[in-house]
């Protein structure tokens, strides 16, 4: 249940400057990644309060759109972000208005529970129509890394990593800049003051599901061509990215970025100095710690 | 010997002072009012009595024992039980067994927990609704089953937090009775309430709570009229408006 | 009248495999039951408490692991081996009690999760007590007789009886459990757990308890599981799947009733199962949409749903 890595990078077990610094690097530009999902994952708890099972489904859901857009249409995934990020909002948003919209009310370990048998159906879907096989999408300008510094950097990611920047920078400006962005925070800290300001609070629920359910296929194209694909790659992932926002707060944004990149380089760090196998229980374990010695997370803000 | 002593209780969240040196005594057999402007602390000094939060200093003794660091349960279990200031019934679950799960705590065989839930319910004039969900239940009649899970774990101290908020003219009227009573039937009662006509009426003493801190402590009557209490209330205006 | 055909069922019961003895019907049917003994073990702390866990394939696998061991290096016979793991998994219950109790609501199931999840790492990777991904591996059961009869464990029908036997014990448990004054106080921490301290409840106790029974009953079937497919590793018996499988089982099924779980296995596990022979893949599928169906319009659950529609008035 690991996202593995397309490239077969390894830990090398030598130690020493330069293996700190490469599993540094790796371990940022796969924590942006994570930061894009975890994003999404904490707007949706902001503002809706609901824990969103399905999430990591559709990240895995945008790296089988950016394979099969590649395979079938071949368009480089990382172009095809350009159809899959709208035609995730809209997901999203039929999602919400269609399946979420009546559980929402029966309360929060309700739509879990929902969510989680969403998750669990789309993920057997998936698995159904496109098989387990584990897939890869392979490059041609992806075979050799580059190499900044000596430190070896996989094209891919390397792409994928300044893009969810890219991203992130235009998601900051739509809640800091627009109207709709700054209803979306009001709404996502204090929903009964933001309703009685006038904020169509139904719409703004709306987009923030489809904001957030974009973010995570987005990352998911992005992610794609450096993973191995398999349709149950959701479970796990939205363990993790839960472990994130929780740190980060739920409900921040900053939270949520800085807990991905943190992961991201626990992980990393953890491969090469801990162990391998053990590297994904790391993030678990900080969790309960977290969660039990500062329970509204390492960044403040979460509600207990 | 005091039924309750409250000593130099003290609550700080991180910077912010809630209670700071609050200390008082209630006698057996009495209604002691709990007044003071909102955001003064009584709900802290209630959570605190209870055993739902940790005071930073203080200790509260009930007839000379000191509760402090008991969980909830145990005070309760010690005979002091309250009620919430927004109600928290068990929603789904019939009136009769809201009360008869308070009466297991003395009772523990269902049967007798059961026919002691339905005495204190027939006192609180909830007969006609034993198997109703809880949540089914108007405002007033919800406040009393409140009440009566409370007083169906044969508390000697009860402690009353808002009971009449929301309520109307002849409601609090009929509340204002049921506590009284309920002081005749043995169960001695601190009553936090904002509606100071009722509790002046049936307090026999009042405790004024000011910024976490009491303020004064004396009859009704003395109480309504210490300038101290009046300016913490109404900045210098007479409080005579407010209790007829 | 009732007693007769109380006797008639039991009876039916027991002859199930002379009636039926097609190897997949029974394989189905102890699966079911089985998934009833989990089933009933998730909803002792997720229906009866309230506690939604996520992390319950850690008794499951503990008890699997359990039996495994003491037969594999002790010889100890599987059916008490069931037992020990039943008690190992309420032992390790406690101290996972301890740190996900301090949590609430969703927190806790995500607290759950993660415990689950480092627990299938170390069962991974401590290779000297489970073999690690390597797994374990029983190629004789016992050479044992009942009555006079050796048993023949290359049929199902040893199985079935003792799936037979675990789910009615999980059932009677269950039943049991809540016509007590603790069943009453975990139904109210459920509603409530500020106003269940109120009131004088120990909730952390109660939870304990409901923790350390679900745990058990969740051990007990871990060990029948290994004994059944014979071979386990720690992706088998601590996947997060088997875990949702549980919750979804008891919530279709009806949370908060005795026969909930069975009801949800019957319908699940069947479905899934007969899926699972076709098209090998994707069998999890129905609980998916079952559990959307449960949750906007039968949140009660099947059973809870027919037990309304059932009673008089009310």
């Amino acid at each position: 249940m690991r996202a593995r890595r397309a490239d077969g990078a390894h830990a090398i077990p030598n130690a020493g400057m330069e293996t700190f610094v490469q599993s540094m690097v790796s371990g940022i530009l796969t924590g942006s990644l994570y930061a894009m999902i975890g994003i999404g994952l904490t707007i949706i708890f902001g503002v809706m309060r609901i824990i969103n099972m399905a999430h990591g489904d559709m990240v895995m859901l945008g790296m089988y759109g950016a394979f099969w857009a590649h395979a079938a249409w071949k368009i480089d995934p990382f172009l095809s972000i350009l159809i899959w990020i709208p035609g995730a909002f809209i997901l999203g948003g039929i999602t919400y208005r269609f399946l979420l919209r009546k559980i929402v009310p029966g309360g929060e370990l309700n739509t879990l529970l929902y969510t989680a048998g969403l998750s669990l159906f789309i993920a057997n879907l998936a698995l159904l129509i496109w098989t387990g096989d584990y897939r890869t999408i392979k490059l041609p300008y992806a075979i050799m890394p580059l190499r900044p510094f000596g430190i070896a950097v996989p094209i891919p990611l390397a792409i994928a990593f300044g893009m969810a920047i890219l991203v992130t920078a235009g998601l900051y400006w739509f809640l800091v800049h627009t109207d709709t962005g700054r209803a979306v925070r009001a709404t996502s800290q204090e929903p009964e003051a933001a309703a009685l300001m006038g904020v169509d609070v139904e719409r703004i629920t709306i987009v923030t599901f489809a904001l957030g359910t974009a973010l995570a296929c987005g990352a998911g194209v992005l992610l794609a061509p450096s993973l191995y694909l398999y349709p149950t790659v959701g479970e796990i992932l939205v363990a993790k990215c839960f472990v994130i926002v929780v740190l980060g707060g739920l409900g921040s944004v900053p939270g949520a970025i800085a807990g991905g990149l943190l992961l991201g380089v626990v992980e990393s760090l953890g491969a090469v100095y801990v162990s391998v196998p053990y590297k994904d229980g790391i993030g678990f374990v900080i969790f309960l710690l977290v969660l039990l010695f500062r329970p509204s997370g390492l960044f403040g803000v979460g509600k207990s | 010997m005091a039924l309750l002593e409250v000593k130099g209780l003290t609550k700080y969240f991180g910077g912010l002072r809630a209670v700071h040196d609050l200390s008082f005594q209630v006698n057996a057999g009495e209604i002691l009012g709990l007044i003071g402007p909102n955001g003064a602390g009584k709900t802290t000094a209630f959570n605190l009595i209870a055993g739902f939060i940790r005071p930073t200093a203080g200790h509260v003794l009930l007839e000379g024992e000191d509760l402090v660091g008991m969980k909830p349960y145990a005070v309760t279990r010690k005979g002091i039980a309250r009620t919430f200031q927004i109600v928290k019934p068990f929603k789904k679950l019939p009136v009769l067994e809201n009360v008869a799960l308070a009466a297991f705590l003395r009772f523990p065989s269902r049967a007798e927990a059961e026919s002691h839930a339905k005495d204190v319910l027939e006192r609180m004039g909830l007969s006609q609704k034993l198997a109703a969900a809880a949540t089914d239940l108007t405002l007033s009649e919800q406040k009393r089953l409140e009440i009566a899970r409370a007083l169906a774990t044969r508390p000697r101290l009860l402690l009353l937090d808002e009971p009449m908020s929301g309520l109307n003219p002849t409601e609090i009227d009929q509340a204002t009775r049921l506590v009284m009573e309920i002081c005749r039937g043995g169960v001695t009662v601190i009553w936090v309430e904002h509606v100071l006509k009722a509790i002046m009426n049936a307090s026999h003493r009042v405790v004024v709570i000011s910024q976490g801190q009491k303020i004064a402590d004396s009859s009704p009557q003395q109480v309504v009229n210490n300038p101290e209490v009046i300016s913490a209330y109404l900045g210098k205006r007479s409080i005579e408006h407010v209790v007829c | 009248m009732k007693l007769f055909s109380l006797i008639a069922l039991v009876v039916l019961f027991l002859a199930v495999p002379w009636i039926i003895p097609v190897p997949f019907f029974l394989h189905l049917i102890i699966m079911v039951l089985m998934w009833t003994v989990l089933g009933a073990a998730w909803n002792i702390l997720g229906g009866f408490a309230g506690q939604v866990s996520f992390g319950h394939a850690t008794f499951l696998g503990a008890g699997a692991y359990t039996t495994m061991i003491l037969y594999l290096k002790l010889g100890v016979a599987p059916w008490f081996g069931m037992v020990a793991g039943g008690v190992v998994a309420a032992l390790i219950a406690l101290p996972i009690g301890f740190i996900c109790f301090r949590l609430r609501g969703p927190y806790f199931a995500l607290s759950t999760l993660a415990v689950a999840e480092i627990v299938r790492l170390v069962a991974l990777n401590w290779e000297s007590l489970t073999a690690g991904p390597v797994g374990l591996l029983i190629t004789t059961l016992p050479d044992v007789s009942f009555r006079g009869h050796p048993i023949d464990w290359e049929s199902k029908t040893p199985f079935y009886y003792m799936a037979v036997v675990i789910a009615l014990a999980a059932v009677l448990a269950t039943a049991i459990m809540s016509r007590t004054r603790m069943g009453a106080y975990l139904l109210a921490i459920r509603e409530d757990i500020d106003s269940a301290e109120a009131i004088g409840i120990n909730t952390v106790q109660a939870r304990v308890s409901a923790l350390s029974l679900s745990a058990f009953l969740a051990g007990v079937a871990g060990g029948f599981y290994a004994m059944y497919l014979r071979y386990i590793d720690p992706d088998a018996v601590f996947a997060i799947s088997l875990s949702v499988e549980m919750v979804f089982i008891a919530v279709v099924g009806g949370l908060t009733t005795v026969f909930g779980p069975l009801i949800g296995a019957i319908f699940l596990v069947t479905l899934g199962e007969t899926f699972r022979e076709h098209f090998l893949v994707g069998h999890l599928i129905f609980y998916g949409a079952f559990m959307m169906v449960a949750i906007r319009y039968m949140p009660e659950g099947i059973w809870g749903k027919l037990r309304l529609l059932m009673s008089p008035q009310r």
